[in-house]
Order: C-alpha cells, then sequence, then structure tokens
C-alpha cells in the first residue's frame, strides 16, 4: 500500500468544492426553508391558539344574547299580559260607569217627571177645587171664609 | 492483491483510481443533493427533500449532541457535507469492480517488470474502489478535520485553547501534542482501515466462485451498516474536536 500525496492533495480540494458547492446551492437553501417550516408552524400555531380564544369568546357571547333575547320575550309577554288585564278592567270599569250614568238619568228622569205630574195635577186640583167651591159656596159664604177654605183644602192637598 | 494505476507525470504520482472515485463519490453527492433541494416547497415537499431534511434533522441532532446549541447552526454544511461524502464514498466500492487484466510492462500505467514477475506474468489492474479505502483519501479528510479544529480553536477560544494544552498541569504538553496528532491519525485509519478490509474481503469472497454468493450478498449488506456507522463516526468525533476546541472548559461548566 503505497501513499501518494497527489491523491491526499486532490481529496482536500474535491471536498472543500464540494463543501463550498453544497453550502451555496444546496444545504443553504434547504435549511432556509426548513428554518422557514418552523417558521410557519410556529405562526400557524398561535394562529390556532387566536382562533381558539376567539370562537370560545364569540360563544360567550351568543350565549349572553341568547339570554338577553329571552328576558326580552319574557318582559314582553308579561306587559301584554298586564297590558291586557288594565284593558279589561277598563271596559268593565267604563262598563260600569256608563250602566250607573244610565241609572242615575232614569232615576231624576223619573223624578223629574213625577215633579210635573204632582205639578200640572195641583194645578188642575186647585182650579178644580176653585170651581167646585165657587159653585158650592156662590151663595152661601161671603168672601172671607171662601179664601180660608180654600187654603186649607189647598194645605190639605199639598201635604198628600 | 490488485494493482492500481499510477501514473506519473513530470516526476509526481497520480493514483488515477483514487483520483476516478473521488470524482465520482464527489459528483453522486452534489446530484443527489442538488435534486433534493430542485424543487424546495415549505408546505409541499418532495420525498427525496423529505429524505435530506430527514438528513439533516439527524446531523442537527448528533452536533447538537456534542456542543452548545447556538454554535451548532455553523456546522451543520460541514456536518451534512462530511456524512453524505464518506457514507457515499464508503458504498462506491460495494457493488461493482472494474478490473483489466495485462500482460504487458505499461510504464505510464506504473506497471513494471518486477509487478509482473511477482504475479505470474499478469497484472489486474483495479480502476474501481471506494475512495475511503485508500490511506491517502482519509488522510486528507483528517488533514482537513485537524486544520480546522486547531484553526476554530485559536479563531474563537485562543485563551482557553491554548490553556487546554497545560492542563491540569503543564508538564501534561507533550502528552497533549501526542493527543493532537493522534487524533486526525486515528480518524484517517479508522476509516481507511474499516472500509479497505470489507473491500479486500468481499474481492477474497469473489474468489469463492458461485459458492461465495450467500456470502457475498451477507457482507456486502453488513458493509453496507458499516459504511454508515463509519460515516457517522467520522462525522461526530469531527464535531467533538471542534466543540473540545472551541468550548472552553470554564463555559462549559457553566451550561452544566
Amino acid at each position: 500500500m503505497a501513499l501518494y500525496w497527489t491523491s491526499t492533495v486532490y481529496a482536500i480540494v474535491a471536498f472543500v468544492i464540494l463543501y463550498l458547492l453544497l453550502n451555496k446551492f444546496a444545504f443553504g437553501p434547504l435549511f432556509s426553508i426548513m428554518e422557514k417550516r418552523r417558521q410557519l408552524v410556529l405562526e400557524q400555531m398561535s394562529m390556532a391558539e387566536t382562533a381558539r380564544k376567539q370562537a370560545s369568546a364569540q360563544m360567550e357571547e351568543q350565549k349572553q344574547a341568547l339570554q338577553e333575547a329571552r328576558k326580552e320575550a319574557y318582559e314582553i309577554i308579561e306587559k301584554a299580559r298586564a297590558t291586557s288585564s288594565k284593558q279589561a278592567d277598563d271596559i268593565v270599569q267604563t262598563a260600569k260607569n256608563e250602566a250607573n250614568r244610565l241609572k242615575e238619568e232614569a232615576v231624576r228622569d223619573i223624578e223629574s217627571e213625577k215633579d210635573k205630574a204632582i205639578a200640572s195635577l195641583r194645578g188642575q186640583v186647585a182650579g178644580m177645587s176653585v170651581m167646585i167651591a165657587s159653585k158650592i159656596i156662590e151663595k152661601q159664604i161671603d168672601e172671607k171664609s171662601q179664601e180660608q177654605l180654600v187654603d186649607q183644602y189647598l194645605k190639605e192637598v199639598g201635604s198628600k | 492483491m490488485h494493482l492500481f494505476p499510477v501514473i506519473t507525470i513530470g516526476g509526481i504520482q497520480f493514483d488515477l483510481s483514487s483520483l476516478i472515485a473521488i470524482t465520482v463519490s464527489a459528483l453522486i453527492t452534489l446530484v443527489l443533493s442538488m435534486v433534493a433541494v430542485r424543487r424546495l416547497s415549505v408546505d409541499n415537499p418532495t420525498k427525496i427533500q423529505n429524505f435530506l431534511e430527514w438528513v439533516a434533522e439527524f446531523v442537527h441532532n448528533t452536533i447538537a449532541s456534542t456542543m452548545p446549541m447556538n454554535k451548532v447552526k455553523s456546522f451543520m454544511t460541514l456536518g451534512m457535507t462530511l456524512i453524505m461524502f464518506i457514507f457515499i464514498s464508503n458504498l462506491l466500492g460495494l457493488p461493482f469492480g472494474i478490473v483489466t487484466e495485462t500482460h504487458q510492462v505499461n510504464e505510464t500505467l506504473g506497471i513494471t517488470q518486477a509487478d509482473l514477475d511477482k504475479h505470474h506474468g499478469e497484472a489486474h489492474i483495479a480502476w474501481w474502489k471506494s475512495p475511503t479505502a485508500d490511506l491517502s483519501v482519509t488522510a486528507g479528510l483528517a488533514l482537513i478535520v485537524f486544520v480546522l479544529v486547531n484553526f476554530l480553536g485559536l479563531k474563537m477560544n485562543t485563551k482557553g485553547y491554548l490553556k487546554s494544552y497545560f492542563q491540569p498541569f503543564w508538564f501534561f504538553f507533550p502528552l497533549k501534542v501526542i493527543e493532537e496528532i493522534a487524533k486526525p491519525l486515528t480518524l484517517a485509519l479508522r476509516l481507511y482501515a474499516n472500509i479497505f478490509a470489507g473491500e479486500v474481503l468481499i474481492a477474497t469472497i469473489l474468489m469463492l466462485g458461485v459458492v461465495g454468493t450467500p456470502f457475498l450478498i451477507a457482507w456486502q449488506g453488513f458493509s453496507l451498516f458499516v459504511g454508515a456507522i463509519q460515516a457517522f463516526l467520522f462525522t461526530i468525533l469531527t464535531m467533538v474536536y471542534i466543540s473540545h476546541a472551541i468550548v472552553s472548559h470554564d463555559e462549559e461548566h457553566e451550561h452544566h
């Protein structure tokens, strides 16, 4: 086995050239791609984390919105119920009032009709009495006693 | 054993089979990597890109096991180049061999009369082998590591690096020098011996003829395994040596 220093030198030169070429054209780009992929993975992981957080925040929001909607619906129903019962009360009240008013009016009408009837009756009775009395007493009593008699008669009629 | 074609130009000897093997290994490594990164994509990588990324991850983990995390990135290309080039080099001699036979003295290919006499008048010339089955080549790789380690140590960790030669006591200096020399020496010899032994055994099994086929299959499988292990070992030892040189011990204690 002989040693050839030319082989040694050639091996060194070949290796150095190989190193330089690979560094420039093969491994340099490869390492940068691997680094880029590492960055990409990191980025995507952080993106996934933010997406997860966003999703849970939105979920919370949705829940709250649902709660609010439910509360609102309940309130609306309650309000409708209150309004309806109040309207019913109002209608009943109005009806009652109307009835009372009608009743009172009727009573007042009756009263006034009665008064009118009494008044007209009184007038007629007085006239008739005077006519009767004058016919009866025409010859028997004087003016004075006649007047007395009429008044007494009228009093009796009024008190009835 | 086979002879290797050695030509002499201007008094300088060139081992053609080594030069061919180095060139082919380097080209395969280059083409494979270039094909892998041809359509780079962040979110839709091709299969071969996935494979290269797997290699990169593996090398990254290997380097990270030897030195602090923040220094790993600067040695990624070195680790990738080393492991891929050495692995491909180790496998190069496995699938086939190209051997020519000659009965004449061929001075241009370095075949002398003495060689012919030694091999009964005929010489087998091996044109194809693993470059790492040649000590000259592994020595070259180890030399790169040796220079790199000492250069990085001096540049990035001057004080700690120089101090490490005199620790724990000043008279350890000769031992430390021997250690520093032993590092590239063992790197080169380990890689060479493992791959060379594999190829020698393949050549030996081939002499068995048809009977040797199951042995050949088994041994080629094992050589594949050895090739991978040796490539990994060379890479991780390189990183350990670099880490040792650029990370001072005080700093290391802080990390732990």
